[in-house]
């Protein structure tokens, strides 16, 4: 049974506009937003892709719906290898990947009622022996909204009830793949639980994959089967949730954990606090990109990029000097 | 120091809108004690924006101030002439905002702004430059004169915020507003700039006021936290208190449900079920009724008073509520 | 349709507090009223030639006086009005409509379809009217189809552009990438996502324009190069009031005023409906 998404190297590059300078070579002329990136997901499994600003990890989500141009590597879905169109963007199946987008308001047009938004993926792929409109208000009432809802725009919806027309909307045609970009920023923490509650159940009716892309490291140790900590394009550690989050091994993924500290006021205050900021794109550290912050950092990490090595319960992490492995006291 | 930096007294305001009056404020009150951090937490609809435009005198147009009291030092802000008001404002009591982008003016370049805050002071252009650059040192920028000619798009969002807090620093406020400093950051950024922020604090002495929907922050960071709900205080009191044995449902609600709090791996992850109430039409009573899983025949009927000694809340459950 | 009894809710409300913009509306009316019943409206015929009477003074029988050939002067400048409708009306819709599917194009599509409307766009508008309307009238003799037709080419170039704007600005908003990532065709997008959303304002420009457009055709007019007599134009009737000013004011002040009317009526107006629609507008505007 081949995987339901096996990504093998993926590679997106942005052209930067040409000026004189980069003409004469003094000027990047473009920038590897993501830069090589390996993951595989299972039906019904939820892989959460972490990351801060930078990371390209939004990119990736674009890139693997078509929405950005590959530069490299290749995607496999259901088995099949997706080709890419003349401007360098893949071709998934519509029907089977869908992607909701980090601004649920903004993500809906503006001008047409929320029954109009539900019945277009219908619409689009003409989809044989469905109405729209009745699929329309099934898709209201799966997510948990009323019938009202059905005539309202957009900017009528709060926060968290555009989010769940989002859902809706993304699972309109049962795909096999959801990727979810930030689904719970902007949300009040008692009402997160909503929609990540919702995504499960669902994951669990209509065997969904699900890609969370998030910075919300909180949510990830609850929800995400396996996760992949992304910076600068790359992953820099991989592999089964819960194993990550006992036993973090690159300093990156060990900074993030402490940097979304507990509830507790009496913890020492351990946090770990990384140097500078996160480089620029065009400006990548050589060798291995976090040294400029890693507090574990040593001559040989200038020289290059560590190889993937595998912890010893099964996941991999790209780092000489890693954290020592044992239980770190977290959260 | 026994009376505190300031002090606001059950402060109700409320907005003019086309569908009545939305009473975003009511009867609010608790002390900012001198050179504490003091965290204000709450969800959307809180009343937290309204709360910190009132302590600056910034409404909006159709604000309206019902009726109480900030008293900062011992002058009524409320009344204060608005040239007063100006004086203070920047002086006395500066703020941080969260999005340092729209916060800095774009056309001028981080020199001329932070000289700029300086317009008060007499001392010479070199003096006021030099005393940019140390603060910009103080929150951790790199190559400080090199930063002094950029201008805010230039910089990263991090820096910006840095920058934003350097200026709001510079004349030594007795009290710093801080309105969601770190929200828009990263988290690693935020550690790094939190720690800044507890630095400065300790060497200027000055107070802050920190509002956020962070807990974790809040938690690491403030001497007390204040609680609130749909406009009103529900909780007050030295954070460990208030983290540790949260006596508003609402509080207790709220701590369930962040994630971080949450021990055992959960895929259900609880929620407060129902919504904010409609602040144009209150409902009687105690405004968290409709959402409590544990009201009394009393709690539809009588608005519950914030009561207690260091740690108050504002229910009848607690036992203090009357 | 629901939205659209709300959207004449939402107007009268705005125009309820924007006196100026309530005179606008209510000149506008006015205007459009006198314009269509002009037929029933005008007193006498308009072609009516009565040399006896020649350029007489406003009187109870000639409200507004009479022309160098007698013809009662209201009920010429009654017919005008329905010229200069009948010249905004088609100008600036089929203007419009072009200039929207142009627009459009240049704005969604591949990158060279939009240099090359835009260098085109830029070439049309770098020819001052005046110049092509005579360059073309040259060509064709004068009517006021063919000025219907050069207002038609010279003001495509600005719908065009600014519908290329919007669709640029639109083409980045996650709706919009919302729609591809389901898979929407392009054709899809710009009919039900990009239309609708820059609609609004492009009709509120249109308003804006009628002044400009009525006072291009009166200019075209007043040189001759419009409408042939007998008919009458706002311009025309400016243009003969002018050769005999010292006999009559009154051809001239009787043609001027509703130009005047059009110009201020549609302004506020125009500027009402947009403030009301779209503020973000206001800074836009010349």
């Amino acid at each position: 049974m081949s995987k339901l998404l096996d990504v093998r190297d993926l590679r997106v590059r942005f052209r930067l506009p040409g000026n004189f300078l980069s003409m004469r070579g003094k000027k990047p002329s473009h920038v590897d937003v993501v830069h090589g990136v390996s993951l595989d997901i299972e039906r019904g499994q939820t892989i959460a892709i972490v990351g801060e600003s930078g990371s390209g990890k939004t990119t990736l989500a674009m890139a693997l719906c078509g929405l950005a141009p590959v530069a490299g590597g290749e995607v496999y879905f259901n088995g099949r290898k997706l080709q890419q169109d003349r401007n360098s963007r893949l071709n998934p199946d519509r029907k089977k990947v869908s992607l909701m987008f980090q601004d649920p308001v903004g993500s809906l047009s503006p001008r047409m009622t929320i029954r109009q938004a539900l019945a277009e993926p219908f619409l689009i792929h003409r989809v044989a022996g469905k109405n729209p409109e009745e699929q329309a208000l099934r898709l209201l009432s799966l997510v948990g909204l009323s019938e009202e809802f059905a005539d309202r725009y957009p900017h009528q919806l709060s926060g968290g009830q555009a989010r769940r027309v989002g859902v809706a909307r993304a699972v309109a045609l049962e795909p096999d793949l959801l990727i979810a970009d930030e689904p719970t920023a902007g949300l009040d923490v008692s009402i997160q639980g909503e929609v990540l509650n919702l995504l499960t159940r669902l994951q669990k009716d209509m065997g969904l994959g699900i890609m969370l892309i998030t910075h919300n490291l909180n949510v990830v140790r609850h929800v995400a089967d396996q996760m992949a900590v992304m910076y600068l394009g790359r992953f820099v550690e991989q592999g089964d949730a819960e194993e990550i989050f006992s036993h973090p091994r690159h300093p990156y993924t060990a900074a993030l954990l402490s940097a979304n500290p507990s509830l507790d006021p009496d913890a020492k205050l351990g946090r770990i606090e990384l140097i500078g900021e996160v480089p620029s794109l065009l400006q990548r550290p050589a060798g291995c990109e976090f040294r400029t912050r890693c507090p574990r950092v040593q001559a040989r990490c200038k020289r290059s990029f560590p190889e993937p090595a595998t912890d010893t319960d099964g996941h991999t992490f790209n780092c000489f000097y890693p954290e020592p492995n044992s239980h770190i006291m977290l959260l | 120091m026994n009376t505190p930096l300031l002090q606001i007294r059950d402060l109700s305001v409320s907005y003019r809108t086309g569908l009545g009056q939305l009473q975003a404020l009511r009867h609010v009150s608790f002390a900012v004690p001198a050179g504490k951090i003091i965290g204000i937490v709450g969800e959307s609809g809180c009343g937290k924006s309204t709360l910190i435009s009132s302590i600056m005198r910034l409404f909006a147009p159709n604000a309206w101030v019902d009726n109480g009291s900030i008293v900062f030092r011992d002058k009524d802000l409320l009344g204060l002439s608005p040239d007063d008001m100006r004086y203070l404002r920047g002086n006395e009591i500066s703020m941080v905002f969260q999005d340092p982008m729209t916060s800095l003016n774009p056309v001028l370049n981080i020199g001329r702004q932070m000289a700029g805050v300086q317009h008060r002071s007499s001392s010479s252009r070199a003096d006021k430059r030099a005393r940019s650059l140390m603060m910009l040192e103080r929150v951790g920028i790199p190559d400080p004169a090199s930063q002094l000619k950029r201008y805010p798009h230039q910089l990263s969002g991090g820096m910006r915020q840095r920058v934003a807090i350097a200026m709001a620093l510079m004349t030594e406020p007795s009290l710093l507003i801080a309105d969601e400093p770190t929200t828009a950051l990263d988290a690693t950024l935020e550690v790094q700039i939190i720690h800044r922020l507890q630095e400065l604090q300790r060497d200027i002495g000055c107070s802050i006021l920190f509002v956020s929907h962070h807990l974790g922050v809040i938690a690491e960071l403030c001497d007390e936290v204040i609680v609130m709900y749909a406009g009103e205080v529900c909780e007050s009191g030295p954070t460990r208190d208030v983290f540790f044995q949260p006596r508003h449902p609402y509080t207790q609600k709220l701590l369930e449900c962040d994630p971080a709090r949450i021990q055992q791996r959960t895929r259900q992850l609880p929620v407060i079920e129902g919504s904010l109430p409609n602040l144009v039409d209150l409902p009687q009573g105690c405004i968290f009724r409709q959402r409590c899983k544990h009201g009394i025949a009393r709690c539809a009927t009588e608005r519950p008073l914030l009561a207690g000694d260091r740690h108050r809340t504002a229910c009848h459950l607690s036992g203090t509520g009357s | 349709m629901a939205g659209l009894a709300d959207t004449v809710v939402k107007t009268f409300n705005g125009l309820k507090k924007d006196p100026l913009g309530m005179a606008g509306f209510v000149l506008v009316s006015l205007l459009l009223l006198a314009t269509v019943f002009a037929a029933w409206l005008a007193p006498y015929d308009p072609f009516e030639i009565d040399v006896h009477d020649r350029l007489s003074y406003p009187s109870a029988a000639h409200w507004l006086g009479t022309d160098q050939l007698g013809r009662d002067i209201l009920s010429r400048v009654l017919l005008g009005g329905q010229v200069a409708l009948k010249v905004s009306l088609v100008a600036i819709s089929v203007s419009m409509a072009i200039g929207f599917m142009l627009g459009m194009l240049a704005g969604f599509g591949p990158r060279w379809l939009d240099r090359v409307l835009v260098i085109s766009f830029d070439t049309v508008r770098s020819f001052p009217t005046i110049m092509f309307a005579l360059a073309v009238i040259a060509l064709t003799g004068p009517s006021l189809n063919t000025v219907i037709g050069v207002i038609i080419v010279t003001s495509i170039p600005q719908y065009a552009r600014v519908v290329r704007t919007q669709t640029q600005a639109l083409r980045e908003r996650d709706f919009i990438l919302a729609e591809r990532a389901m898979g929407a065709s392009m054709l899809r997008i710009l009919r039900d996502h990009v239309l609708p959303n820059i609609a609004a304002p492009m009709l509120i420009l249109a308003s804006m324009d009628v002044p400009a457009v009525v006072g291009m055709e009166a200019g075209l007019s007043f040189l001759g190069l419009g409408v042939s007599p007998p008919t009458p134009s706002w311009g025309s009737i400016l243009n003969d009031g002018y050769s005999y000013l010292r006999n009559s004011p009154w051809p001239i002040i009787a043609a001027g005023l509703p130009l005047i009317a059009v110009t201020l009526g549609f302004t506020f107006f125009g500027e009402s409906l947009r403030d009301i629609f779209d503020p973000k507008l206001r800074g836009r505007s010349e």
